[in-house]
């Protein structure tokens, strides 16, 4: 296993390595590039022009500014932003990152969940009623117009029934005299979620020793009543609930939109897979020893397919960097997604780059999690 | 005692077609103890009559009649009629079944014994775990398994080892019947024949009554008190398994019996029974081996045969039977 | 039995073989209610974007009877240049003379919504077409030689994969300008060179171990030969299949950068909503009161997007096996 491991960390870390090089070249060979953009940029002082020549090596012949490039690369360091200015484009991102990683991670999970139960339930009925409506209306949102359906949801829930915000991150009006910043509390609701998922992941697997359905029932929805109370406690007492609340508020209907337009995906994989498990002999087996149909279809059909929708799972997470974008950018929400359009906008092209490269890094850590945990997920692979 | 009373079954299958005859009217009795043999060719319906017993079929299979009466402590219920809930409780308990591929009966991602567990509990939810395991020790030794293998995955089974886990898991609920699809065909000759001896030992010693069902009448005949030739969709002859190959009546039993070389037997020339089997979509009217038959004539191909019982326990359907020690051709 | 000899010339052979399994596969798509939704819509916008020339002629015809110089001057049906004098205010609600009405800057919605159809058409067929074919041809190559051509094909198919399409695209607008054509070829190639090769790949291994290659080769085929005769023709079926995929998402990929303002195109459904957009009448209250600027151009990129993904999910389960019922 750690052999295995340490291979594919191997054979990533050159992959990454690939990746960036590839876009750097790409972004060098294109015309205007890198150089023109850093000179003609009116917001950088002469000094800074000077100090980035330096360190990029402006004046220097394009193989050795990529060497130079990737030398700074590897000291993670991209550059600074000439948005930003005089940030630099890594701390752009790490601020931006957190708040795209919540809300996506978040979106993600509901929509894999809504995915995985309707997947199962539409292929143990193919062909009824349920079936042809569940895939129709997935399909619908699936290659609905992103921007249409953002649009659509701002307007009902938000002009038309007034019940959610329109778009944005916070409320000034409600944190003009808070005393902590709003990415303090957005770093603590992150704590918050990981410790809920965390707690989830446990009561799973000690849910998974227990003998009857019940037990495992109570185990898992009691782990996770009690750390919500006590999350509810702790934001009562510290008195800034009112802030997380806000956050919170704002992140419904960006959730609510990026779920349905992307249900679809995991559900369809899910159904695909069902279907081709549903024929195996061993799902005959379970029926003849007289288990009820639900535990046949959750436990021994739904178990087997958890394995490819789990994969496409945590890559998906990795896409979350970029696949933002159009959200973000419909509901003005500060996250990496957004970063893109205002760094193209402005011409940003050190932070566009970064961007790039940062999303690349994202996806290659998902496809290393996702086949450790598929080793976990099925016995049947031994590295 | 009668334990199971299969009588005028008919299962067809919807297609787009019309109906697909696998189960076409079959009857036959099972007694406590008795073990039996459903021979027959590929796709002549063997594993549809299994399959309708334990009403383990696909959505587009219905059921046209018949009854499959079944005995437990001395009530009778018909199977058929019984409303899905009610029908669980008899599956494995009262009939289990040991599948054509056993390879792949296990699911891969749970450990063997507790897929084993795992029925028994389902039937008796006050089990203990304690206990649970005890029985699949119990019933590892049984089968010739290493106990201490229940903690593993298939996949870390042989075949021959899968093929006694199989086994293992149809005995856990103490059915009364097991029904042995191609129990051991997918395993090598020498595996096979011990497997075979080791389930006939298993079901003396606990009394229990055995359906087998395989294409190789010569590997059933070993092990089965009586022997049901089938062929599309229906029987054309029962009887114990020395009177069917003494004196064998339909000419299709006589084919099958041809058509297999025997291990211990003298040398004889192999037959082959030419052309092939009707298709059971819409068949035609008439006896259904007819056109396979050298014996048919005009009868054959307008009348269907009726099963009658021509001696005690020895059921035919042809219109020309066989006499004792008739040679027939099936011709080139 | 007598061997009789085959007279008949192989394409007629071939035809008829193809004509059998054609009608054998319709009757299992008529099935297929969401396909044949699925192609209705593509039929129908097809017919909607044929029709475009005749549009203003009729409504010349109809309203314009006694102001021809005016109509030829102001051109009010042209999707780009167009202008009505004769409405008080644009953008206007869907009257008779503009039946959805007209946008910002006076002109007609439906002249531009059926002006745009075409060109979906276009862009996407010709982006899918591009990376079917290469990911046809590296598919069956990378099954067929196996070794170091596999391994670099399908190394750079897993690096094409970690680029985010549309953040890449958008990277590159910003330093070339992306025209109709240029973004089908790149969105081609960037799918062909992606994901597709690993599906085509793994269906033409299962094409490569069956008997007849073996028996080309030795019959002296060429390696060339044996991948386009024998291979190709048996993972077209899955081919075409992702052709429908990539349609949909060339379409979805056009409508987005258009949306920002990052292609240079006159007029695409894409368009039609960044103008919209971008003169405000997308926020708050303005979206239900000016409906008809975002509605038709979007209910269009959704239908004729999502038709092409049913089309290609009808045709998925008859082609892979493991969907298949029974």
């Amino acid at each position: 296993m750690i052999k295995y491991i340490g291979k594919r960390l191997f054979q990533i870390i050159i992959l990454l390595f690939v990746y960036v090089s590839i876009v750097y070249w790409m972004v060098e060979l294109m015309p205007g590039s890198f150089v023109a953009h850093f000179i003609m940029n009116p917001k950088l002082t002469p000094e800074a022009k000077e100090a980035l020549k330096k360190q990029f090596g402006f004046d220097k012949p394009a193989h050795i500014r990529y060497l130079l490039y990737m030398k700074n690369f590897m000291k993670m360091d991209l550059g600074i932003s000439f948005l930003y200015y005089p940030r630099k484009v890594v701390s752009v991102i790490m601020e931006r990152l957190p708040r795209t990683l919540f809300l996506f991670v978040t979106a993600t999970i509901i929509s894999y969940a809504l995915g995985f139960n309707l997947g199962k339930r539409i292929a143990w009925r193919r062909g009824k009623f349920l079936d042809t409506a569940a895939t129709f209306v997935g399909i619908v949102f699936w290659t609905i117009f992103t921007p249409i359906l953002a649009i659509f949801n701002i307007w009902i829930f938000g002009v038309l029934l007034k019940l959610l915000p329109l778009n944005g991150f916070i409320d000034p009006n409600i944190w003009r005299k808070a005393t902590i910043s709003s990415q303090e509390i957005f770093k603590l609701l992150i704590l918050n979620g990981g410790i809920l998922l965390l707690v989830f992941a446990v009561a799973l697997l000690i849910a998974s020793r227990l003998k009857t359905l019940t037990a495992k029932k109570m185990t898992v929805w009691m782990s996770l009543l009690a750390v919500l109370i006590i999350s509810f406690i702790y934001w009562y007492t510290s008195g800034y609930g009112i802030y997380a609340l806000d956050i919170l508020r704002h992140l419904i209907l960006p959730i609510f939109t990026l779920t349905l337009l992307s249900f679809a995906g995991s559900m369809l994989v899910m159904r695909d897979t069902m279907l081709e498990i549903i024929r195996e002999d061993y799902i005959t087996t379970a029926k003849a020893k007289g288990l009820p149909d639900n535990i046949v279809r959750d436990k021994h059909a739904a178990r087997n397919a958890l394995l490819p929708l789990v994969t496409n799972f945590v890559i998906s997470l990795g896409f979350t960097v970029s696949g933002g974008i159009i959200t973000e950018t419909m509901f003005s929400w500060p996250g990496m997604g957004r970063a893109y359009i205002e760094a193209l906008n402005s011409q940003d092209i050190p932070l566009l780059v970064g961007l790039l490269v940062f999303t690349g890094i994202f996806v290659l850590i998902a496809h290393l999690v996702a086949d450790i945990l598929y080793a976990f997920l099925d016995p049947r692979i031994r590295y | 005692m009668e334990i199971l009373s299969v009588k005028d079954l008919k299962m067809y299958y919807k297609t787009k077609l019309g109906y697909v005859k696998a189960v076409d009217g079959i009857s036959f009795t099972l007694d406590e103890g008795e073990s039996m043999g459903i021979v027959g060719e590929s796709g002549c319906g063997k594993t549809s009559v299994s399959m309708t017993i334990l009403r383990l079929l696909p959505e587009n299979a219905e059921f046209m009649g018949g009854k499959v009466l079944f005995n437990l402590d001395g009530k009778t219920v018909d199977l058929v009629s019984l409303p899905e809930s009610e029908m669980r409780r008899y599956r494995w308990k009262g009939i289990s079944m040991i599948f054509q591929a056993a390879m792949n009966s296990l699911n891969p991602v749970y450990k063997v014994g507790d897929q084993i567990i795992e029925a028994m509990l389902n039937h008796n939810p006050k089990l203990s775990m304690d206990d649970a395991k005890k029985k699949v020790a119990e019933l590892f030794e049984l089968v010739g398994l290493d106990p201490r293998r229940m903690d593993q995955y298939p996949h870390q089974y042989s075949g021959g080892m899968k093929q006694r886990a199989i086994i293992a898991m149809a005995l856990s609920c103490d059915p009364k019947i097991i029904i042995a699809d191609e129990p051991t065909t997918a395993l090598d000759v020498i595996v096979q024949d011990k497997i075979l001896r080791e389930m006939k030992k298993i079901q003396e010693k606990l009394n229990m009554s055995m359906i087998y069902i395989s294409h190789d009448i010569a590997v059933i005949a070993e092990v089965s008190d009586k022997i049901a030739v089938m062929y599309a969709g229906k029987f054309v002859e029962l009887a114990d398994s020395i009177t069917i190959f003494k004196k064998p009546m339909h000419p299709y039993t006589y084919g099958l019996m041809h058509a297999f070389p025997s291990v211990t037997g003298e040398r004889k020339e192999l037959t082959t029974i030419p052309g092939e089997p009707i298709n059971l979509l819409n068949p035609p009217k008439g006896c259904r081996f007819a056109p396979r038959c050298p014996k048919a004539d005009e009868r054959c191909f307008s009348e269907d045969p009726e099963y009658v019982e021509v001696e005690k326990g020895h059921f035919v359907a042809c219109h020309h039977p066989l006499e004792v020690g008739e040679v027939i051709n099936f011709g080139e | 039995m007598k061997e009789e000899v085959i007279r008949e010339p192989l394409w007629k052979i071939r035809l008829r073989l193809w004509m059998r399994s054609f009608k054998q596969n319709w009757e299992l798509f008529r099935e297929k209610k969401l396909a044949l939704f699925g192609l209705g819509v593509i039929i129908f916008f097809a017919i909607f974007g044929a029709l475009y020339p005749m549009y203003p002629v009729l409504m010349k015809n109809i309203f314009w009877k006694d102001q021809e110089d005016m109509f030829s001057a102001m051109k009010p049906y042209d999707p780009i240049i167009g202008y009505d004098p004769f409405i008080p205010g644009h953008p206007s609600p869907p009257s008779p003379r503009h039946p959805l009405g007209t946008d910002p800057l006076g002109r007609d919605i439906l002249s531009q919504l059926m002006y745009s159809t075409p060109r979906e058409f276009t862009l996407g067929i010709t982006a899918a077409l591009i990376t079917v074919v290469i990911g046809t041809m590296i598919g069956a190559s990378s099954a067929y030689f196996g070794g170091v051509v596999d391994t670099f094909f399908m190394r750079l198919a897993d690096i094409v994969m970690l680029f985010p399409t549309l953040a890449l695209l958008m990277v590159l607008s910003a330093f070339i300008e992306l025209d109709l054509l240029k973004l089908a070829l790149i969105l081609g190639f960037i799918s062909g060179f992606g994901s597709i090769t690993i599906v085509l790949k793994a269906q033409a291994l299962t094409v490569k171990v069956r008997p007849f290659i073996e028996a080309a080769k030795s019959a002296g085929g060429s390696d060339m030969y044996i991948i386009f005769k024998h291979i190709i023709p048996n993972i077209l079926p899955l081919s075409f299949l992702y052709m429908m995929f990539g349609v949909t998402s060339a379409i979805f990929s056009e409508a987005v950068l258009s949306f920002f303002g990052l292609v240079n195109v006159r007029m695409s459904w894409g368009i039609m909503i960044h103008t919209a957009e971008s003169q405000g009448y997308l926020g708050g209250e303005f979206i239900g009161k000016f409906w008809w600027l975002w509605l038709p151009a979007g209910a269009s990129i959704t239908l004729l997007c999502s038709a092409f993904y049913f089309l290609g999910r009808g045709l998925e389960e008859i082609v892979n096996p493991r969907l298949r019922k029974r």
